[in-house]
C-alpha cells in the first residue's frame, strides 16, 4: 500500500520508518499517473521490507524544495529519515523493485 | 481507442514490415509514425540491394511501401509517441495528453541523428528535461532556456511563454523563427549545458545563460527515454534474436537496434520482431 501523506505528516510517518520510499508526484503529471498503480503493486511484493508513500508537491511544496524535487515523479529512498537514493522519472515494476532492494 | 494487440513505433521499412506480418497473423495494429513514410527513406538515391527491387529509389521504396500497408488496410496513426510506460500486462503509449494502450509493442523508431550536448544528460532531472508538456508547470513564474533542434519546436516554447516569466530560445537551426514577442531569440551555437552553486547555465559560442531550467528538444526522442527502464547500448536498443529485449512484450526492429543501417536489414527484423510479437500474445492470451 502506498500511503498518501503531506508536508505535517511527513516527520511523523516516513522520517520514523526504518526505510522509506516516498513519491513525490504532481496531479499534472503524466508519467505521476502512470507511475501509481505501478508503485502500488511494487508495494504489495516488497510490504514489511519498506515502507510506502506519496507526497503532491503542490500540497508540500517546502518538502519537496527541501529535498530539491526538480523533476517528477521522484521517488526517494529514506533510511532512518535520511534520504539514501534516489530515482527519476517512471520505472517498470521490476526495475523500482530492484532498486529498492538494492538500498535495503 | 480500444486497447490493440501490437503497437508499433515507426513508419519506415521495418515498421512498415512488422506492422504487415502481424496483420497476417491476426492480431490487431496500431501503426505509429508519417502518413509520408520515413523521411530518411525519402530522401535515399538509390537503393541496389532490396531483393526484387533492382535500382529503386528510396521514394519509390516509401511508395510501395504505403500502398502495401494501404491494400492491407493498415492506416498510419499520425501521433507523436514520447512514452511508452511498461504498467501490469499492458502498455501505455503517452502522445501527448493521450494514452493510448497495447499488449505488446515493437519499436521501429530508427537511429537518432543528434548527439545529445554535454551535461544534457548528466542534468536531466536537475534542471534539464526534454519535455515542455511535462515540466511547465515546474517552472511557473521563472525563467526557462529552450535549445530547440528543429522548427516543430517553436511551438512548444511559445507554450512555455504562457507559463514562465521569461522564455530565452536558442534556435539549432538556421530557419527563421517564427516566435511570440516575448520569447528572447539567441542566434548562438549551443556548445554545453552546466550546473553550479548558483543554478544551471547553457554556454554558447559567443556567451553564458542561466536559467531556473533547461529544455532541449528534438524530434527524436532517445530509447532509453521513450520506454524507461528499456536496455541499451548508446543510441541502440540491445535485442537477442528474436527481437526480444529486456521488457517482456517489447521488441526492437530496424536502425534502432544498430548496424548495419540497411533497408532490408530493417524489413527482415521487422518481420522476426512482429513472429516473436505474436507468440509472446498468444503465449499469454
Amino acid at each position: 500500500m502506498v500511503k498518501k501523506i503531506n508536508g505535517s505528516q511527513f516527520e511523523n510517518e516516513a522520517m520514523k520508518s526504518a526505510v522509506a520510499v516516498v513519491d513525490f508526484s504532481a496531479t499534472w503529471c503524466g508519467p505521476c499517473r502512470m507511475l501509481a498503480p505501478v508503485l502500488e503493486s511494487v508495494s504489495e511484493t516488497l510490504a514489511g521490507k519498506a515502507d510506502f508513500y506519496n507526497v503532491d508537491i503542490d500540497e508540500a511544496p517546502a518538502l519537496a524544495d527541501k529535498y530539491s524535487v526538480n523533476s517528477v515523479p521522484c521517488l526517494i529512498l529514506f533510511k532512518d529519515g535520511k534520504p539514501a537514493s534516489r530515482s527519476i522519472g517512471f520505472k517498470p515494476a521490476q526495475m523500482i523493485s530492484a532498486w529498492v532492494e538494492s538500498n535495503l | 481507442m480500444e486497447r490493440c494487440d501490437v503497437a508499433v513505433i515507426g513508419t519506415g521499412p521495418a515498421g512498415a514490415s512488422a506492422a504487415i506480418t502481424a496483420k497476417l497473423r491476426g492480431k490487431i495494429v496500431t501503426l505509429f509514425g508519417s502518413a509520408s513514410m520515413s523521411e530518411k527513406m525519402t530522401r535515399a538515391h538509390l537503393i541496389q540491394n532490396y531483393p526484387g527491387l533492382p535500382s529503386v529509389s528510396g521514394a519509390e521504396l516509401a511508395r510501395a511501401l504505403a500502398e502495401h500497408l494501404k491494400s492491407m488496410d493498415i492506416p498510419i496513426t499520425e501521433k507523436k509517441v514520447n512514452a511508452v510506460y511498461a504498467m501490469d500486462g499492458y502498455f501505455a503509449l503517452q502522445c501527448g495528453e493521450e494514452f493510448i494502450e497495447a499488449r505488446s509493442v515493437i519499436i521501429a523508431a530508427g537511429v537518432m541523428r543528434e548527439k545529445p550536448l554535454p551535461g544534457e544528460n548528466e542534468l536531466l532531472g536537475s534542471g534539464v528535461s526534454h519535455c515542455a508538456t511535462c515540466d511547465a508547470s515546474l517552472y511557473r513564474g521563472k525563467n526557462v532556456a529552450v535549445i530547440g533542434y528543429d522548427p516543430g519546436e517553436e511551438a512548444e516554447a511559445a507554450f512555455l511563454s504562457e507559463v514562465c516569466a521569461h522564455v530565452t530560445y536558442i534556435p539549432a537551426y538556421k530557419d527563421d523563427t517564427r516566435l511570440p514577442e516575448r520569447v528572447g531569440v539567441v542566434r548562438e551555437k549551443p556548445e554545453e549545458i552546466g550546473k553550479d552553486e548558483d543554478g544551471v547555465f547553457v554556454k554558447t559560442d559567443k556567451g553564458t545563460y542561466r536559467a531556473s531550467g533547461i529544455f532541449v528538444l528534438r524530434e527524436s526522442v532517445a530509447p532509453s527515454q521513450l520506454v524507461p527502464g528499456i536496455e541499451t547500448a548508446g543510441n541502440h536498443i540491445n535485442v537477442n534474436r528474436k527481437m526480444e529485449t529486456n521488457i517482456p512484450g517489447v521488441f526492437a526492429c530496424g536502425d534502432v537496434t544498430g548496424t548495419p543501417y540497411q533497408y532490408i536489414k530493417a524489413a527482415g527484423e521487422g518481420n522476426v520482431a512482429a513472429l516473436s510479437a505474436v507468440a509472446y500474445l498468444d503465449k499469454n492470451a
